[in-house]
This record gives structure tokens, C-alpha cells and sequence, in this order.
């Protein structure tokens, strides 16, 4: 009696356990995009979110001046059209007459006048606003037309506004202290619920000027690990998803249903010291560290390989043959005499932070850089973080060394204008500046000839890399995977999911 | 009825004591209410902003001030204001609670359903091979930790059957139900698979205390068929102590199944207390134990009281 | 020794007293660094190794031997394991002890005390003083050991009060002996079989705890091992390479398993009343 009972019990627990596991078919509901990722946004105040996971969202929601298409040309987006005024020192836009935030009303010089204002105020404490300082005065002749006066000749301007860090945002919210709070933008998709670390709901916008979405909203879900991500799309649960861990994107092309979308980025890791702490303030110590460490090595164990060594321009047309660069070949007899130059035969102790999954291959990449660095002494605490407690200590330089996955732009000068200037407002993260770092930049800034603007900063990147205030390791990729349901996703080197407003669910 | 009278008297004591716990808890970490929510832009404040927001949090006021305030904000089912969330603790408390109540209650269907017929069928089977066998997969049952179960149902499934376990945008039973039980099947019975072992090794010992009662022994030999006087008379004795255990299981796993909601993917309340950890939301993170432990507390008088009922000859002595 | 010669002729014993003495010897090892390999060299260029004759359990993503990993992992949980133990049961032995003899205010408050510790789902109170600690190896001790200490002052207390109440302590007193000395000889002597059975439950249990903390990364830091986070770093590539979840898995399981099964068996002989009942 006993085994008999058992037995039926045991066998009914494993037909549950076989039809949960399956999972059950599900009716697929209207034409909304099921998308999953890892790490959740952090914040919806366009203006100062860094994160990578904060911006994959707003740019959904927010709209600049002008974006980046996936060649890296600047393309319309809030405005139809721009011009520079001979003397580089005043641009003019002309606001799409369609556009409107997603409470109706029309997008006017005005929110773009007050949108840059927040930015440049510096209580505002917006990221990229040591891009736009050159701007003395916003005037708005009409209410389609916005002219920046420049107080000099500033040509990498225009590059800078296609961020979103440079968001227009309507003024009344401004005025109300609503942003970061509330999500209404103008771009494509509006917000309706967000809970954090759980979920996003996006519907598409039915008035957005950009033309017709074609899907009706996009369901994000947060899956705390890449395996659960994995998983979903093997089940059918999503339809598309980020990846970052190229582990498991190595994976994705293994199964049939799906495929991998996989595209260069500008975004590099990096480990970055604090020439404001001892001994990092030693250049001797950097130097030796940063020949201590084997580029290529770190990306074939951190990331399978996946990606490319690279200086700190990653942009195309600047990208430049690493292997001029100063000791990016691994020279340990080299590092280990710049270390008994500096005193430190027997060398230190320092800590390294990194981020838990940001990216994903930061812990792998600390432990690659702290085997290496003990080739010459050099002992590394890691301490991993949760991102947003990361990026506190990260902003206010509380660090020895830091792992970061930092973003690119497609013109040197926006991408490093914020790190390497006296007065760049990311100088408390970057912590090192000298006078050739800042005479290069502002001379990249003003010139207007392609070819002399890349000898400039040819030479901004052998300085700054034989000064190694940080160690540039290597690019990646960015990687996506959807169904095959899926089409007319168009991935960019910025790693932007803009394109999911031409995305079609068959 | 003293003991019952101790114990709800305690209740309310404890319940003030584990308040009292977590606010200066909470206290001892470093930073406070304005940098936990400002960050790093709290350093730019102005001293005159600084006090008004701490005057707003109202830690501006002595210790004592700020624990009366917020245990009167308590009773009222105010838990505070979550940093990462921007909304009442509560309410987001309340949006996760109903997974992890499913998720608790599959998981002890699972384990009842397993648990009570293998110890059952072991105890009538004492020291017999099948026996042995039973107790055996029970102490392993209870060794191996449910994360560690939840991985290896993970890769067994997957590697061996090329079954996935269906992970995605959590959906409520009320939404699809269907869809809903393909979700949380897996971690149900992962967390049911220690539940079941711990029910097994009691079910077994208890009906073993039973069937070597007078009573039962005087039935067998009167001549009552075996299986008639185990399921007649010695089960309703037999299953005090199994309820007993599963209400106090049952009250652990409403304080949510951190690892395994980690790993199953699922928003539960362990996940939240987690992520509220990660990311200092202390707020959320006082919130979510407060109401945790008093589930846990509400629960485990709840067993008390029914442990009570169901066998009246029972006297629980000190500290129960 | 007719301890010893108990706990192996009993079935339970015998299994758990194996695995628990292989266990410490594999800690032993571990801790001091005899491993096949540093567990923290990185032959990278044998990333992903599957199990062969030189890497025994394979290599990890950064080419790290997982068996010598493993025994560090080992002695790394078994060092967190009996500190942690050590500081519960001390603790808790010391207010058991003192909240019976001196009763009144004093019982009231350690047990009042104890009640609000019980009040928490044991891993909850452990994330709670990680939370206000830091994640870290000796934080993860000092919250298992806190978790712990509630049921070792219980199980102290209760026979304390009973031994307490008893002639031969009442004999002790008039004849004038010291209360130090009615403390540690009486009493002590009388509660050793608990505590001991005790003592083996709470390394299981401390194991098992440590592996959870740690698989969170609230508990042991990288680049050190522990089991947790060999299970952690195991899940991206479970598919690949599998022998990074199976064999730390196993480990937990079969350590635990030990524990459970030895603190059973001693329980039986200790306290025979309850022989074979317990499964």
C-alpha cells in the first residue's frame, strides 16, 4: 500500500514538474516586444544618468537636437536641419514643427533655451556639461528656432548634442522639478510603469514625429542573471534581449530560433587609477603598471576573446595602431625597473573596485589585472560593488583603482572633454591633468580641418597613454539576441536599442 | 490556558523588540537618510538645505524622538519612503508578497505531497531495506542546500532532457494562470525538496511514537487490519507534529526564498531585501524585515495556538 | 574512546564520522595551501580545462585548478564554520548558564533578548547584520555566529534549570563550595551531550549558511574561494563547463550530509530516549 501510494505521488510530482518546465504555451499578447535585461536603469533624470542601463531606457523615451545613425553620421532628430555660421562660433537649428512631448504639447525653442540651461547650471550636476560650456547665450528668434552663441569656435559641439545627456526636456517640468521623477519626453515610446529591479512597461507613441513604431509598446522585465536571460529566450518568454556577458552571448548562435546581433562599440574597459592618491601619483608606478599588464590577455580570459585592444580613441577614423602606443606590449623587466625607480621595489598594496555585472566581465577583469600586477609586486584587494553604489564612489573619486566600462563618442573631443580638462566636470574622476592633455584638447576643439584634427589627438592618445593615468584595455562588442519572429533591428556602435522603433514582430 | 495567555502576552514585547532591532540597525550604517538619497550630490548642498531636508526626514530630532515617530508611522502602515523606488515601502512590500505566499504555499503542497506518504510508508516499513532507503534520500533531502537544488534541477533538466525552466516576466495567477504554474513549478519544488525531507523524518518518527501507543497496540491485537489502524487511528495522532513543522517551514518561507527567487529569476520578497541590501535603500530594507518578522512571529503563534487545539493534553513548558 | 567506538558501530555514525573526519582532512589541507596547485595561479592558458589527469576537476575560467579551489573553498568554510560555531556556543553557554543560575531580571532579559533573535528567519537576521557590516569573511562569521546563539542559550538553559534545582547542587552549596565551582564542574558536565550535538547541527547548518552568503556575494571576497562562489562564477557557464557547478555542489552536499548525519548519530547515543526515531 505504502509503495503504491508513494509511487503515484512521485510520478504525479514529475508530470509537473515536466509540464511547468516545458512551459506552457503562451497566446501571444498583440504585437508588444517582450525584452529582457540584467541590469535596470538607475535613474530617469536624462540629464545625469552615466549608467549604461539608465540610458539603453531613456533613449527610448527622450529625444536630442540630433543623434548619431548607425555609420556615426549625425542625423536629424529633434531638429530637421543646422548650420554652423562660418566663424564655427554659432549654431543654428530649426525644430521638427511635428514634434511634442507626450503630454501633447509642442517641443518649442523654449524647452530646448531651458533644457540647455539646466545642463549648463552647475547645481544641475549634469554629465556631459563640460561639452557644451563654449555656449555663451541660447536665443530663440521663433518658436522653431534655436540659436547657440558660441564664446569660441567649437566644432565637436554639434557631435556632443546627439547624447542623451543632452535631452530636451519640457520646460514646465524644469519648472515644476519634475524631471527624474516623471518620464515624459518626446521620443518614441512613453513610460507607463516602472518597478525597479523588476519591470518596464513602454507603449509606443502613437504622435511621435520620427514616424510610425512599428510595435506597440515593449514589455521590459529585469532578469537577475544572463543564464535566466538565456533561458528565456530558449523558452520563447521574450523575444529580444541585451546581453552583456559575452560568455553567454556565445551561446545565443547555438540555438536555431535565434539570433545574435552582434556590433562593435565605442565603449572601452578601462582600469582606471587615482593619480590623486599615493602611489598612483607617482608616474613611474603608473608606467609600470600599465606595462605590468597584458592587454590582449586580459580580453582572452575576461571576455573569450571577444573584442579588440585599443588605445583610448575608439572611434573610427581615429583608432590608431596600438602598437605604438607606449608598453602596450606586456614588458615586465620594464615595469619592474620603473617600480624600483619609484621606490617601490618591493611594491604596494592598492584596492581596485568593480561593479557586480557592469559589465559583466568586470569581476573576471580585476582578477586577470590583480594576477598580473602581482608579477611586479603589486598586491590588489578587489572589492566589487552594486552599480549604483559603484558609480557614488566612482563620481566622487573615492578610489585606488577602478574597473569601468566607460562610453564612447564618435569625436574624441565630447568623449574625453569631461576627464582630461582643468575644468572638465568629470576632472574629480579622472584626477590627472597636465597643460599638454588640455592645450591638445582645446586646440582638437576649434580645428576645422578633418586631417589636422587627427594628428591633434594622435597625440593627445600617445600622451595620455605614456602618461597612464589609466590603463585603456580593450574594446568589445555589443550584443543583442531576439527571435527570429523579430526583424529590422538596427544595432549602432554607440549600443543605442533606438532602433527598436523599426523593429516588427512577425 | 496560562500558556496561551504567555504567549500572546509576549507577542506584542517581541514584536517591540525587533522594531527596536532594526531601527538601530539601521542606524549603524554609515551615512544617513540624505546621502543614502542624494549620493554624491548630497555634497553640494548648502548648510541651510542640508538642515531642511534633515528636518524634513526628521533626523534633525533626538534618537528616542525619531524612533517614537517612526513606530507611530508603523502603526499606521506608514513604512517610509523607498530611495530606489520612490514609493511607500508598503506598497511595494505588498506588490511582491503575493508571489512569495504562492511560491510558499506550492512548495509545502509539494512537500506534503511527498513528504507525509514517504514517512509514512517508511514508518509501517521500520528498519526494512525500503526503510532505510526512505531515510536515506530524507538526510540528503535535508543536507543539500535549495540554492545547490535549484542548480542541479537547472542543469539536469537542461543537459539531460533539454528541458528549460520557464523564466521571463513573472505573471500572476490571476493573470494566466496556466503560464503562472509553468513559472513556478521549478522553484517550488525546489524549495519543497528540503520541506518534504523534513516532513518525511517527522511524519516517520511520529507515526512510529504512535503505533508503539497502547491504544494502537491494543487495536492490532484485537484483530484490526494493519493498514485500517494506520489510517484510522494512528495518522490523526500521527499528524500533530507534522503540522506543527510545516507551519513553522511554512512561516521561514514567507520571509521569501532569497536564493532561489535569485536564481529562479522570480520578484519575491527575498529578492527585494536583497536588492534593497545591495543598493542601501535602508528604508526598504527596515520595511521589508519588519514585516517579515512579524509574518514570522503571526505564524509561528498561529502553530502555537493550533498545536494547542489539536492536542489538548499537551503542557509546553518554559519559553516554548 | 568508547565514544568513538559508539559513533562507528552506529549505521549513521559511521557514514557521517567518514565524511566528517575526510572533510576536516581536506579543510586541513586546504587552509595550509597543500593543493595539487595554488588555488590562485592562473595557467591561462589552459582556461576551461575539462578534468584530466593534471587539472583532477578541470579549470576555471582564468585556467585555476577547480580541485585545488575547492580545497581551499573547503577550508575556507570549515575556518568561517568553526568560528562562527566556536563564538555561538560560547555565547550562548555563557548567558544559558548565567540566565539559570541568577534567574529573575537577568533570565528575563536574555531570554526576552533571545525570543526578538528567534523573531528573524535565520538567513534574513544573517543579511541584516551584513547589511550593516559589509559583505566580508568575518562579518559572515559574526552573523552565523549571532543567528546561532539564540538556540545554544536555550539549549543550555533548560537543563541548567533542571541540574540547578537539583539535590546534588543543593548538596554542593551547603557543603560551601565556591559557585565557580558548582558552575563548571555540575553543570558543565551535564550539559556536554547537548552542547555536543548541538555543536555538530550548527556546523551543518553554518556551512550550509556560509555557501548562501557567499553564492550572494555577501560572504567570501574574490579572488579567495569559497564554495558559494565557486557556484556563483559557475552559472554562465554551466553549459560549457559543467564540472565548475558539479563538483563544488557535490561538496556542499556530501560536507553537510556528513555533519547531519554524525549529529544524528550522536544524538542517539547521548540521549537515548529517542533512539530511532529520528529518520
Amino acid at each position: 500500500m505504502g509503495r503504491h501510494f508513494s509511487t503515484k505521488f512521485l510520478s504525479g510530482l514529475a508530470l509537473a514538474v515536466t509540464l511547468g518546465a516545458a512551459g506552457i504555451a503562451v497566446p501571444a499578447s498583440a504585437a508588444s516586444l517582450k525584452m529582457a535585461w540584467k541590469q535596470d536603469a538607475t535613474g530617469l533624470d536624462p540629464h545625469k544618468q552615466t549608467a549604461f542601463s539608465s540610458i539603453r531606457l531613456l533613449e527610448l523615451i527622450y529625444e536630442p537636437l540630433v543623434r548619431f545613425d548607425k555609420n556615426l553620421t549625425i542625423v536629424p532628430a529633434l531638429a530637421t536641419s543646422w548650420e554652423f555660421a562660418p566663424d564655427a562660433k554659432q549654431l543654428t537649428f530649426k525644430l521638427n514643427p511635428a514634434a511634442k512631448f507626450q503630454d501633447g504639447k509642442p517641443v518649442t525653442a523654449a524647452d530646448v533655451k531651458a533644457s540647455f540651461e539646466r545642463i549648463l547650471d552647475e547645481k544641475t550636476a549634469a554629465a556631459a556639461r563640460a561639452n557644451y560650456l563654449s555656449i555663451a547665450s541660447i536665443e530663440t528668434p521663433d518658436d522653431k528656432t534655436v540659436v547657440f552663441k558660441l564664446s569660441q569656435p567649437d566644432v565637436p559641439l554639434l557631435a556632443a548634442m546627439a547624447s542623451i545627456n543632452a535631452s530636451i526636456v519640457p520646460a514646465a517640468e524644469i519648472a515644476a522639478g519634475t524631471i527624474g521623477t516623471k518620464a515624459l519626453g518626446s521620443g518614441p515610446f512613453k513610460l507607463d510603469n516602472w518597478v525597479p529591479n523588476s519591470k518596464e512597461t513602454l507603449s509606443a507613441n502613437k504622435d511621435w514625429a520620427g514616424g510610425k513604431v512599428g510595435i506597440d509598446g515593449i514589455d521590459i522585465s529585469v532578469l537577475p542573471d544572463e543564464t535566466a536571460i538565456l533561458a528565456a529566450l530558449r523558452t520563447k518568454q521574450v523575444d529580444f534581449a541585451l546581453i552583456n556577458d559575452p560568455l553567454v552571448a556565445t551561446l545565443v548562435p547555438k540555438e536555431t530560433s535565434l539570433v545574435l546581433n552582434r556590433t562593435p562599440v565605442l565603449a572601452y574597459h578601462v582600469l582606471q587609477m587615482n593619480p590623486s592618491r599615493k602611489p598612483m601619483d607617482n608616474l613611474a608606478v603608473r608606467q609600470a603598471i600599465s606595462c605590468a599588464i597584458d592587454r590582449q590577455d586580459v580580453l582572452d580570459t575576461a571576455s573569450v576573446g571577444e573584442g579588440r585592444v585599443t588605445g583610448p580613441l575608439t572611434m573610427p577614423g581615429y583608432t590608431s595602431d596600438t602598437s605604438t602606443l607606449f608598453c602596450y606590449k606586456k614588458d615586465i623587466a620594464k615595469a619592474k625597473k620603473l617600480m624600483a625607480d619609484a621606490g617601490f621595489a618591493n611594491g604596494f598594496s592598492a584596492t581596485v573596485i568593480a561593479a557586480n555585472g557592469e559589465p559583466a566581465t568586470a569581476a573576471a577583469e580585476a582578477q586577470v589585472i590583480q594576477s598580473q600586477l602581482a608579477e611586479i609586486g603589486v598586491k590588489l584587494n578587489i572589492k566589487m560593488m552594486e552599480l549604483n553604489v559603484y558609480v557614488d564612489a566612482w563620481l566622487k573619486g573615492d578610489f585606488d583603482m577602478a574597473v569601468a566600462l566607460n562610453g564612447g563618442r564618435a569625436d574624441p573631443y565630447p568623449m574625453y572633454n569631461r576627464y582630461w580638462t582643468k575644468t572638465g566636470n568629470l576632472q574629480k574622476v579622472a584626477n590627472y591633468s597636465d597643460d599638454t592633455l588640455d592645450s591638445l584638447m582645446q586646440k582638437g576643439r576649434v580645428e576645422t580641418d578633418p586631417a589636422k584634427r587627427k594628428i591633434i589627438f594622435a597625440d593627445f592618445e600617445k600622451h595620455i597613454v605614456e602618461m597612464a593615468p589609466w590603463v585603456w584595455l580593450y574594446t568589445s562588442y555589443n550584443y543583442t539576441a531576439q527571435q527570429k519572429t523579430v526583424s529590422g533591428f538596427e544595432p549602432t556602435p554607440e549600443g543605442s536599442l533606438f532602433g527598436l522603433t523599426k523593429v516588427k514582430l512577425n | 490556558m496560562s500558556y496561551l495567555a504567555r504567549r500572546l502576552l509576549t507577542f506584542p514585547l517581541v514584536m517591540l523588540g525587533v522594531s527596536i532591532l532594526v531601527f538601530v540597525a539601521i542606524r549603524m550604517v554609515p551615512g544617513d537618510a540624505i546621502t543614502a538619497m542624494l549620493g554624491t550630490e548630497a555634497g553640494l548642498l548648502t548648510s541651510a538645505q542640508r538642515a531642511a531636508l534633515a528636518a524634513y526626514f526628521g533626523i534633525d530630532q533626538p534618537i528616542l524622538v525619531q524612533y517614537w515617530k517612526w513606530l507611530l508611522g508603523v502603526f499606521q502602515g506608514d513604512l517610509g519612503i523607498s530611495v530606489t523606488h520612490g514609493k511607500p515601502v508598503l506598497s511595494i512590500i505588498l506588490e511582491r508578497f503575493p508571489l512569495t505566499l504562492q511560491l510558499a504555499l506550492m512548495s509545502m503542497c509539494v512537500a506534503l505531497a511527498v513528504g507525509l506518504p514517504a514517512g509514512i510508508f517508511a514508518a509501517t516499513r521500520n528498519e526494512k531495506l525500503s526503510d532505510l532507503g526512505v531515510r536515506i534520500f530524507a538526510m540528503i533531502g535535508q543536507s543539500t542546500p535549495n540554492f545547490v537544488v535549484g542548480l542541479l534541477l537547472i542543469y539536469a533538466l537542461s543537459a539531460g532532457f533539454g528541458v528549460l525552466p520557464t523564466m521571463g516576466e513573472f505573471t500572476p495567477f490571476l493573470t494566466d494562470p496556466l503560464r503562472n504554474l509553468g513559472q513556478m513549478i521549478l522553484p517550488a519544488v525546489t524549495l519543497g525538496f528540503a520541506f518534504a525531507a523534513s516532513v518525511t523524518r517527522i511524519s516517520r518518527s511520529a507515526m512510529l511514537d504512535v503505533l508503539s501507543d497502547d491504544y494502537v497496540r491494543t487495536a492490532r491485537s484485537k484483530g484490526v487490519p494493519k493498514m485500517s489502524v494506520i489510517w484510522r487511528h494512528a495518522l490523526p495522532n500521527a499528524l500533530i507534529p507534522v503540522v506543527t513543522l510545516s507551519g513553522v517551514e511554512f512561516g521561514y518561507l514567507l520571509g521569501g526564498a532569497v536564493l532561489v527567487e535569485q536564481i529562479y529569476a522570480l520578484p519575491g520578497l527575498g529578492r527585494l531585501v536583497l536588492e534593497a541590501i545591495l543598493q542601501r535603500d535602508y528604508a526598504l530594507v527596515q520595511g521589508c524585515v519588519l514585516f517579515i518578522a512579524f509574518n514570522f512571529l503571526v505564524v509561528n503563534l498561529l502553530v502555537d495556538l493550533l498545536y494547542v487545539t489539536l492536542d489538548p493534553r499537551i503542557r509546553l513548558g518554559e519559553g516554548g | 574512546m568508547s565514544m568513538l567506538r559508539a559513533i562507528f558501530s552506529h549505521p549513521s555514525g559511521r557514514i557521517g564520522g567518514t565524511i566528517v573526519v575526510i572533510y576536516v582532512v581536506v579543510a586541513m589541507l586546504g587552509m595550509f595551501g597543500i593543493t595539487p596547485h595554488n588555488p590562485l595561479q592562473q595557467y591561462r592558458i589552459d582556461r576551461l580545462h575539462a578534468p584530466s589527469m593534471v587539472y583532477w576537476m578541470g579549470t576555471d575560467l582564468f585556467g585555476r585548478d577547480v580541485a585545488s579551489r575547492l580545497m581551499k573553498g573547503v577550508g575556507q568554510s570549515f575556518l568561517v564554520g568553526v568560528s562562527a560555531v566556536a563564538l555561538a556556543s560560547i555565547a550562548g553557554t555563557v548567558l544559558g548558564l548565567t540566565a539559570a543560575w541568577f534567574g529573575k531580571a537577568w533570565d528575563g532579559i536574555v531570554m526576552r533578548v533571545m525570543d526578538v533573535l528567534l523573531a528573524f528567519p535565520a538567513i534574513l537576521l544573517a543579511l541584516l547584520i551584513i547589511a550593516v557590516a559589509g559583505p566580508g569573511t568575518w562579518t559572515s562569521v559574526a552573523a552565523i555566529a549571532i543567528v546561532y546563539m539564540p538556540i545554544f542559550t536555550r539549549v543550555v538553559r533548560g537543563p541548567a534549570l533542571s541540574i540547578k534545582s537539583r539535590e546534588f547542587v543543593d548538596a554542593a552549596r551547603t557543603f560551601g563550595s565556591s559557585r565557580r565551582y558548582i558552575l563548571t564542574h555540575h553543570l558543565l558536565l551535564n550539559l556536554v551531550a547537548p552542547l555536543t550535538v548541538q555543536v555538530t547541527l550548527a556546523l551543518a547548518w553554518s556551512l550550509l549558511t556560509e555557501a548562501g552568503l557567499s553564492f550572494l556575494g555577501l560572504g567570501t571576497q574574490p579572488p579567495s574561494s569559497s564554495l558559494g562562489l565557486m557556484l556563483a562564477d559557475s552559472r554562465n557557464l554551466m553549459e560549457t563547463a559543467p564540472w565548475l557547478l558539479i563538483f563544488p555542489a557535490i561538496t556542499i552536499m556530501i560536507s553537510i550530509l556528513g555533519f547531519n548525519l554524525l549529529g544524528d548519530a550522536l544524538r542517539d547515543i547521548l540521549d537515548p530516549k529517542t533512539r530511532s526515531r529520528t529518520a
